[in-house]
């Protein structure tokens, strides 16, 4: 990238981050940045306080009556002072850390509208992992940039100087060597802290690692036992599970030695002022209640030194995190424009050629057809043959050629994207449901508020009564990997039931029955006949008998429209379509009676674990990551899980 | 990609110390290691304690006689500095040999613990997988096997260690002064109460944290991954509507948290910071009367200082110690689990060459369940196939699953070559058998690993000869890299058919004498379907098979055809023969 263009989003980062914290938590942030300093400087007060405290009791050693008061009052002073930082202290932490954790609510929910808005061959590119590290890690690291960083951080800005000031007017000689012990303190902890990190990233992907290495065992159990592999498999995870002791080891060595340079800084410290301030204490230049102060100063400083080192070493990585996540927000968003047409779904395409970005091989070629508004379209050809990507340029998922694909004959071009996919309702071949319940996986495409009556003849026409009878607790029944697990031909259903509850206007089934068994298929396909009335269909399919009574039949090979007609003309053609038809009318199923094989019996919500014998419900079943130590591991607790800022800050 | 956690779980168990003995045999072998580390932390404490010793030697000694105008002389301070260098570099030494020795021996404990769990796991029978779900299975390898980890590599010794020292310390204050040590101690049981308090609400609003985090987490996924779906139907603003609640979910979980660590704080420093003044006051008064000397008073602040620590961090290590033992009963529970099937005493060889397989009066039922299985009696000649066909939940798969002792049956027997099964070598056995299921599973790894399961036993040469035989050579040649080509996503991005054949080539590429196969049934693209039946044909031929079969065309060429119908061999016989009796076979092959 160019430089020019780097600086450009560093600045918009930095904006943003601003506008989200002291911007939207104005309140907090001023509150909690006048805090910092003022606790810092009690701090910094007590250890004179406990000194002169020290002094004043010497000087007093012997007497007795009111001049043992002032004494008292001084001790007072001391609660206080000390009282008083502990509570500062606390505000300071409750705002900063709050208005850090609003930030960052806000830059995630952000960042997830955006997202959803960009264009979806974008997606076709990014890998959700990636862009789930960004919502996890580097959310988190800039966070740290404006929530413990202020407070940890601004608190050392102060305390160190002022220690060290403080220090100086009591003994050069003792601040000289205390001074050259923290610059080798802060030296060495930079050499360490980004080994700390890196050894505990190890740490936890070799953890992953063996979770994944069982994961996939006890899933594949069946397997392992079929194949008398439970031996081989252990000495495997052994061998896992010694990688994981090596790099544990390390990192623990890494952590001692962190440990080792604070405390022998301490105490080389300890030592300065024991040796030279004893010298300077015998010479008459300082007091016991001076050589104490000195030693509490070194107290007061040490732990802020610790947090400057670790900020410094956080603070390049969260610039990176806060770039990187601006580069995300500079993608531009599809653009929600154009006619707001009310659309009846009269399609026409024509001459439309598309090659998908980057690639060179057109996807489709040359291809024109037209159906009416309320006619069935069946489009049929073999893998890869362009099928799916005529329905996602129809979708405008993919941008099709101005001129070449039109709705009431508005180019698609000119209509507004949501307005046009208002009209459609569609069934994609990946039928993708979210982690919820049926009922809301199946209302998803209506928006608020329709009557349930729709969901309910959705779910009887897409088959999906068949399977509900049997579950107790109906639609409510949450799914996914937190739930029940549903077959492929299950999953295909509620999607259908989803499409047909949408109150989108022409239906778009992409093989949607593949997985769906012959019998069943022919339920579902009478309901449907009777359900869709005078909806528009466009049904993409591998098997013919979804298509046999469509108005209109594409077959496609290689992007092009080989033959268009309707079944009956397609069979008397003898091309593809008839071969295919051949070969499927064969018969080769062993059924008996209705629905032996169908919704009832293929899958968890038949019986439960039990139902159909150890080798019925798929090893796949539970996710393997379901409740894996991902789980709580290095997502969850971000990458200062094992900083010295303890895991409230 | 899901991150949810285990919700059912608690950190919460009682302090049942037999679970500790129960880890013996795993600390057992490093047991000198940790004795030694017990020395090195008695001895580290003593140097703690030599420091601020040293420097009340000069306060009271040479400062004091200065101050006093005595003589003093000049080299007793260096004195003390060299002394307070070599506790320094002691006590340095000591701590890193510490934590490399703890962290050493207790990672091993850890590993030899996890290994163990992971290879009794795979040795239960798989009813025990029929009642857990793997994932939580992953958690007692992972999760609570960390737990335990940092009981072992920090927590027991180093909390057993703070208690002592807290008394020790405790009692070299009364050895310095009684009144500012029972000041001392008077105070302890406040900031340890408060501690204690805090650092549990601290830990269970984290717990609600992570879980929360893990839901948001695992929604944004779907949200990235069904992106299209959600364009699709246009409900963008609806999912970013559910991903701000949950979000705001998680931001109001980690205020919670934050606000109860910064109590804990403030609370604890205002225990720690009272007491600090009190002894100051009641110290300096001390001074004052001439009942101690500000050395004194010195070293008893610093001696304090050191008692803070362990103190402030005494909930924390409590609660470390609980989820380990909750961690601890959980895996116990797992070990305690008898393996399933009981190995034979004496197994005889599993034997060898075409296999004939004989099932007597088998019964079946699963735990607590109804009987699955009644009666069932067959034999299958050596280079014979059995088909067994029936309606789905008839018990057919179970039947199969019997054959490898995946399971035993409740009575009846079934044998091998005239041996029952529970007589054989279990190991020889399952080398000997061969299973093909419904469902195929892929490992991560490559075609290669996949085929002959990570036995490199088997050659390249063998593997490429059983692909070649199911007619899954060419396709595999086509992928990047061919054998060594990646399996990713558990071959998600595999066809169907593609993932049929190479588990058949699994299961040629071990020679079994006996194939079990339970045909898949699947509505696949027909290119998909036609190179099933072409693989499945190959592997068939001259094999002694027992066939779970859903296609009329794997039946027909049968030698004996099983209809299986509520758990009972309702039919067999021939083709022809079970055509002629017009029964169930009839009607279903009629349709």
């Amino acid at each position: 990238m160019h430089y020019g263009d780097r600086l450009v989003i560093r600045l918009r980062s930095f904006r943003r981050v601003v506008r989200l914290w002291a911007g939207e938590q104005r309140g907090r942030v001023v509150v909690g940045l006048a805090c910092v300093p003022i606790a810092a400087v009690l701090s910094l007060l007590l250890p004179r306080l406990g000194g002169e405290t020290l002094d004043l009791a010497t000087r007093l050693a012997g007497t007795e009556g009111e001049q043992v008061d002032e004494f008292y009052a001084l001790c007072f002073l001391v609660l206080a002072v000390a009282l008083g930082e502990t509570a500062i202290r606390w505000v300071a932490r409750r705002t900063l850390i709050d208005a850090s954790r609003h930030a960052e609510a806000r830059l995630k929910e952000e960042l997830m509208a955006h997202l959803l808005r960009l264009p979806v061959p974008w997606f076709d590119r990014a890998r959700t992992g990636d862009i789930l590290s960004r919502f996890t890690q580097d959310v988190e690291l800039v966070r740290f940039a404006v929530g413990p960083s202020m407070l940890h951080g601004g608190a050392a800005l102060i305390v160190i100087p002022g220690g060290f000031w403080f220090m100086a007017q009591l003994s050069p000689l003792v601040t000289a060597a205390a001074a050259a012990a923290f610059v080798l303190l802060l030296g060495s902890l930079a050499l360490v802290t980004p080994r700390m990190h890196r050894d505990s990233k190890a740490v936890q992907e070799s953890i992953a690692a063996i979770s994944q290495r069982a994961a996939e065992a006890f899933a594949g159990v069946r397997v392992l036992l079929w194949f008398s592999r439970a031996q081989r498999e252990t000495a495997a995870f052994g061998r896992q599970s010694d990688d994981y002791v090596d790099h544990s080891v390390r990192l623990a060595r890494t952590r001692a030695l962190f440990n080792l340079f604070i405390h022998s800084c301490r105490e080389l410290v300890v030592i300065g002022i024991l040796v030279l301030g004893a010298r300077e204490a015998i010479a008459q230049r300082l007091t016991a209640g001076e050589l104490f102060e000195l030693l509490m100063l070194t107290t007061v400083m040490i732990s802020p030194l610790i947090s400057i080192s670790w900020i410094l070493a956080l603070v390049q990585r969260s610039l990176a995190a806060a770039e990187r996540l601006e580069e995300l927000f500079e993608v531009t968003p599809e653009p929600d424009v154009g006619a707001d047409a009310d659309l009846r779904g009269n399609l026409a395409v024509r001459n439309l050629t598309f090659a998908y970005p980057g690639h060179e091989t057109p996807a489709l070629r040359d291809v024109s057809f037209a159906i009416e508004a309320g006619k069935k379209l069946g489009i049929v050809g073999p893998v890869g043959s362009g099928k799916t990507t005529l329905l996602a340029l129809l979708l405008r998922l993919y941008a099709p050629p101005r001129g070449s694909v039109f709705v009431d004959e508005h180019d698609i071009c000119d209509i507004r994207p949501s307005t046009l996919r208002r009209a459609f309702a569609v069934a994609p071949q990946d039928p993708f449901l979210f982690s919820d319940t049926i009922q809301h996986n199946v209302a998803f495409g209506h928006g608020d508020g329709r009557d349930a009556t729709g969901i309910g003849e959705a779910v009887h026409a897409s088959g999906l009564d068949l399977d509900l009878a049997r579950a107790p607790a109906g639609l409510e029944v949450v799914i996914g990997e937190r739930g029940l697990t549903l077959s492929g031909g299950q999953k295909q259903r509620v999607s259908l039931a989803r499409a047909l509850a949408s109150s989108g206007g022409t239906l778009v089934l992409d093989d949607t029955l593949s997985a769906v068994d012959h019998h069943t298929e022919r339920v579902i396909l009478q309901r449907l006949r009777h359900a869709r009335q005078k909806r528009a269909v466009l049904v993409v399919s591998h098997r013919l008998s979804a298509v046999r009574d469509a108005d209109l039949i594409l077959v496609l090979d290689e992007g092009r429209v080989v033959a268009t007609g309707t079944h009956a003309e397609l069979l008397k053609n003898d091309g593809y379509y008839a071969a295919v038809h051949r070969r499927q009318e064969h018969r080769d199923t062993l059924e008996d009676g209705p629905l032996a094989d169908g919704p009832l019996a293929d899958g968890p919500l038949a019986d439960g674990p039990l139902a159909d014998g150890p080798l019925a419900d798929g090893p796949l079943a539970d996710g393997p990551l379901a409740d894996g130590p991902l789980a709580d591991g290095p997502l969850a607790d971000g990458p200062l899980a094992d900083g010295p800022l303890e895991d409230g800050s | 990609m899901n991150f949810a956690p285990d919700l059912d779980e608690q950190d919460q168990a009682t302090l049942d110390l037999s679970h500790l003995r129960r880890l013996w045999p795993f600390v057992a072998p490093y047991r000198g290691t940790f004795v030694a580390c017990l020395l090195i932390l008695g001895l580290s404490f003593v140097l703690e304690l030599a420091g601020p010793y040293l420097l009340r030697v000069a306060l009271d000694g040479p400062i004091a006689d200065a101050i006093r105008g005595r003589p003093t002389d000049p080299n007793a301070v260096w004195r003390l500095g060299a002394l307070y260098l070599a506790v320094t570099v002691g006590g340095v030494s000591l701590g890193w040999t510490y934590a490399m020795l703890t962290a050493r021996a207790g990672q091993r404990v850890i590993r030899d613990l996890r290994v163990r769990l992971f290879g009794h796991l795979l040795r239960l029978g798989l009813g025990f997988y029929d009642r857990n779900a793997s994932g939580k299975l992953v958690t007692r390898v992972t999760t609570d096997v960390e737990n335990l980890n940092e009981l072992i590599s920090t927590g027991v010794l180093q909390s057993l260690f703070d208690l002592l020292k807290i008394v020790g310390v405790l009692a070299v204050l009364f050895w310095l002064d009684p009144t500012l040590a029972l000041i001392t101690l008077l105070a302890t049981p406040i900031v340890i109460a408060v501690s204690l308090a805090f650092r549990n609400r601290v830990r269970t609003s984290y717990r609600d944290v992570r879980h929360r985090l893990a839901l948001q987490n695992a929604f944004a996924g779907e949200a990235i991954g069904g992106v299209r779906v959600a364009r699709m139907f246009g409900r963008e603003p609806a999912v970013a509507q559910q991903f701000a609640a949950r979000n705001r979910q998680t931001r109001n979980a980690w205020l919670a948290t934050a606000a109860h660590f910064a109590a804990f704080v403030a609370l604890v420093d205002v225990a720690l910071r009272t007491t600090q003044v009190a002894i100051l006051g009641v110290g300096g008064h001390g001074v004052i009367s001439g009942a101690i000397s500000a050395g004194v008073f010195v070293q008893f602040w610093l001696y304090f200082h050191k008692l803070s620590e362990p103190i402030r961090e005494l909930g924390e290590k409590y609660n470390v110690l609980q989820s380990a033992f909750a961690s601890s009963e959980r895996i116990f529970g797992i070990l305690d689990e008898p393996v399933a099937p009981i190995p034979a005493a004496q197994p005889q060889p599993a034997g060898q060459g075409p296999a004939a397989l004989r099932f007597e009066q088998v019964e079946f039922a699963y735990r607590d369940g109804p009987p699955v299985l009644h009666g069932i009696d067959f034999e299958v000649p050596p280079g014979q196939r059995t088909a067994l066909v029936g309606p789905t939940g008839a018990g057919k798969s179970t039947v199969l699953a019997l054959v490898s002792r995946l399971y035993d049956p409740s009575a009846g027997r079934v044998l091998l070559d005239g041996e029952p099964l529970p007589s054989l070598d279990l190991d020889g056995l399952r080398r000997r058998i061969a299973v093909v299921p419904q469902d195929v599973f892929l490992f991560t790894g490559t075609i290669l690993d996949n085929v002959r399961l990570f036995d490199d036993a088997i050659d390249e040469a063998r593997v490429q000869r059983a692909l070649e035989l199911v007619g899954a050579r060419d396709f595999v040649q086509a992928l990047p890299g061919g054998l060594h080509a990646p399996v990713e996503e558990r071959g998600a991005t595999l066809s169907h058919g593609q993932r049929q054949l190479l588990s058949f080539a699994r299961a040629i590429a071990v020679e079994p004498d006996l194939l079990v196969l339970d045909e898949a049934t699947a509505n696949i693209d027909s290119e998909s379907e036609a190179l099933i039946q072409d693989g499945m044909r190959r592997i068939l031929a001259g094999r002694t098979s027992l066939v779970v079969a859903h296609r009329l065309s794997t039946v027909r060429d049968a030698d004996q055809i099983l209809v299986v119908h509520d758990g009972r061999i309702a039919e067999r016989g021939s083709h022809r023969e079970l055509l002629a009796l017009e029964g169930i076979y009839a009607r279903m092959v009629r349709g």
